[in-house]
């Protein structure tokens, strides 16, 4: 399909253990580095989407934060770590209709505290809670650490999955992460170093669970006409799509293999006119090694079950066929939840990426994920320039 | 990791009130639909099947199975440290709901489990799950 949307700015703010600045000040800041991107004044934008962070920063008062005046689109979109794909779903369909002609969309978090950790800076009870939910932590079933390793557990049981395959994902990502200027983490691993790193909660080690990172990210979306026009090579919007499954918890239930990436993925495929088998580059949601995993198998790369083995080659690595997250994803590079991959996938589209740059890069293949496996955004991406 | 006392509390609210008087009685409540008959989990406030909206409490047996499980090594939270190596996990009842659980003996898949009942010097009755060894 010919593009009617595209993204013509890029904004991200100073990413990792940066202290002292808001979730809204770091949401700010990424707005007007977009728009100042774009070649773009503040004052050309006529939408804000905006998906809050953990502490529910940045909301709608971010317009009057930014001076934003007679604004034809504004909201909040929240999917957890499906928003930032949902949010440039959403502004391509207000590109089309003519609702808006450029807008933002912006992420920005805060979680971590100077003296804090990350484990404290997302896990930490303020008070004891009530009800079931005092269940839950009363058993220790607490933090997405646990819930991840659990999905990851079934599938091992289910399909002969193995941690040395997880970490296969590991060693290419970080393999990738060396050769981007803003990654957290970019001395190389072995699989030895996988398995050697502590087991978080089994089969999970540390290496196989993404960064925490303050910072802010946004786009600017406008039409594919406009954008040729602007400072940037654009980076067409091409298809998307959504999927919830609300995976009831009970016999039958598919929680830990198949999640909405399996409806999403090949709805925001057939949008775009392509298949699997036309995809350059894939930028994918890596909160773990295991979402990635079971992305793969969910888009259709491979056939489900067959995850562990299709990557265990390191075919997502910088020497592989199948380049994945190539700026080292969540796992090395920062956590900015869905927008980690997307703003890999526009550096890489508009041609950017310096030494990790991909040669093909027409379509781009991006998710994100929510939850624990509970909500999914696909987007497809062209770098191709016309 | 056996020192329950050391566990958070848990406190019943109006909605789990049932479910944390049942444990204390050493019984699994969980709910089941009034209209259409389809056994739902404890928390459940609608049937997930039918669309019924009254769910009402009933007794399971406490037989499940191990559906999948996760032993902690990194306490989630500095008040488990202490009890790090802990095993939580998925439990299919019987009946069909999936609760999450802490589980007891050697987790494998499929595992049948039997429910037991923990009875805290502070805090509600809960139940845990312990592997048996008959499968």
């Amino acid at each position: 399909m010919a593009a009617t949307a595209a993204i013509a700015g890029l904004g991200l703010t100073d990413v990792g253990k940066v202290y002292g600045r808001s979730a809204t000040d770091f949401a700010a800041e990424a707005v007007r580095l977009a728009a100042a991107d774009a070649g773009l004044a503040i004052t050309d934008l006529d939408g804000l989407l905006v998906s809050p962070g953990t502490k529910g920063s940045p909301k709608l008062s971010l317009q009057k934060v930014l001076g934003l005046r007679d604004l034809r689109l504004l909201a909040e979109i929240h999917a957890l770590g499906a928003s930032p794909a949902a949010m440039i779903a959403a502004a391509a369909q207000a590109i089309s209709s003519g609702e808006a002609t450029a807008i933002a969309c912006v992420f920005a978090d805060a979680p971590l505290r100077e003296k804090g950790s990350s484990r404290e800076a997302f896990g930490t009870q303020r008070s004891l809670p009530s009800g079931f939910a005092s269940y839950h932590l009363g058993i220790g079933a607490i933090t997405p650490n646990l819930f991840y390793a659990m999905a990851a557990r079934r599938h091992f049981e289910t399909y002969g999955t193995t941690s040395e395959q997880l970490g296969a994902i590991a060693v290419g990502q970080r393999g990738w992460a060396a050769h981007n200027p803003i990654a957290q983490f970019t001395k190389p691993i072995t699989l030895a170093d996988h398995q050697s790193s502590p087991l978080i909660a089994d089969p999970l080690h540390l290496l196989d669970c993404c960064l925490v990172s303050n910072g802010g990210a946004a786009v600017i979306v406008t039409s594919a006409e406009r954008a040729r026009e602007l400072a940037q090579p654009p980076v067409d919007i091409l298809g998307w799509g959504q999927a919830h499954p609300g995976q009831i918890m009970r016999q039958g239930s598919n929680f830990g293999l198949r999640t909405g990436a399996a409806v999403a993925g090949p709805a925001a495929l057939r949008m775009a006119g392509v298949s699997v088998a036309d995809v350059d580059l894939l930028e994918l949601y890596d909160s773990y090694t295991f979402t990635v995993l079971v992305t793969l198998e969910d888009y259709g790369f491979c056939a489900k079950g067959e995850g562990g083995a299709f990557v265990s080659d390191g075919k997502l690595g910088p020497d592989g066929s199948l380049p994945c997250n190539t700026g080292g994803g969540q796992l090395s590079s920062y956590y900015l939840t869905g927008f980690t991959p997307i703003v890999e996938a526009v550096v890489q589209g508009r041609g950017q990426a310096g030494a990790r740059q991909v040669d093909k890069k027409d379509v781009i293949m991006v998710s994100g994920s929510g939850g624990v496996l509970e909500h999914h955004a696909t987007l497809v991406l062209s770098g191709a320039s016309a | 990791m056996n020192d329950t006392a050391t566990w958070p509390p848990m406190r019943r609210d109006a909605k789990s009130a049932e479910f944390f008087e049942a444990a204390s009685r050493g019984e699994l409540a969980i709910k089941k639909c009034t209209d259409c008959g389809r056994s739902l989990a404890p928390e459940a406030m609608v049937c997930t099947d039918c669309g019924g909206s009254v769910p009402a409490w009933t007794s399971a047996s406490g037989a499940g199975t191990l559906i999948t499980w996760t032993t902690v090594h990194k306490a989630p939270n500095p008040v488990f440290a202490p009890m790090v190596p802990y095993t939580v996990g998925v439990v299919e009842l019987a009946e069909g709901p999936w609760l999450y659980a802490r589980i007891t003996g050697e987790p494998r898949a499929g595992a049948a489990l039997r429910a037991e009942f923990v009875h805290p010097a502070e805090g509600e009755s809960y139940p845990t799950w312990v592997v048996t060894s008959g499968q």
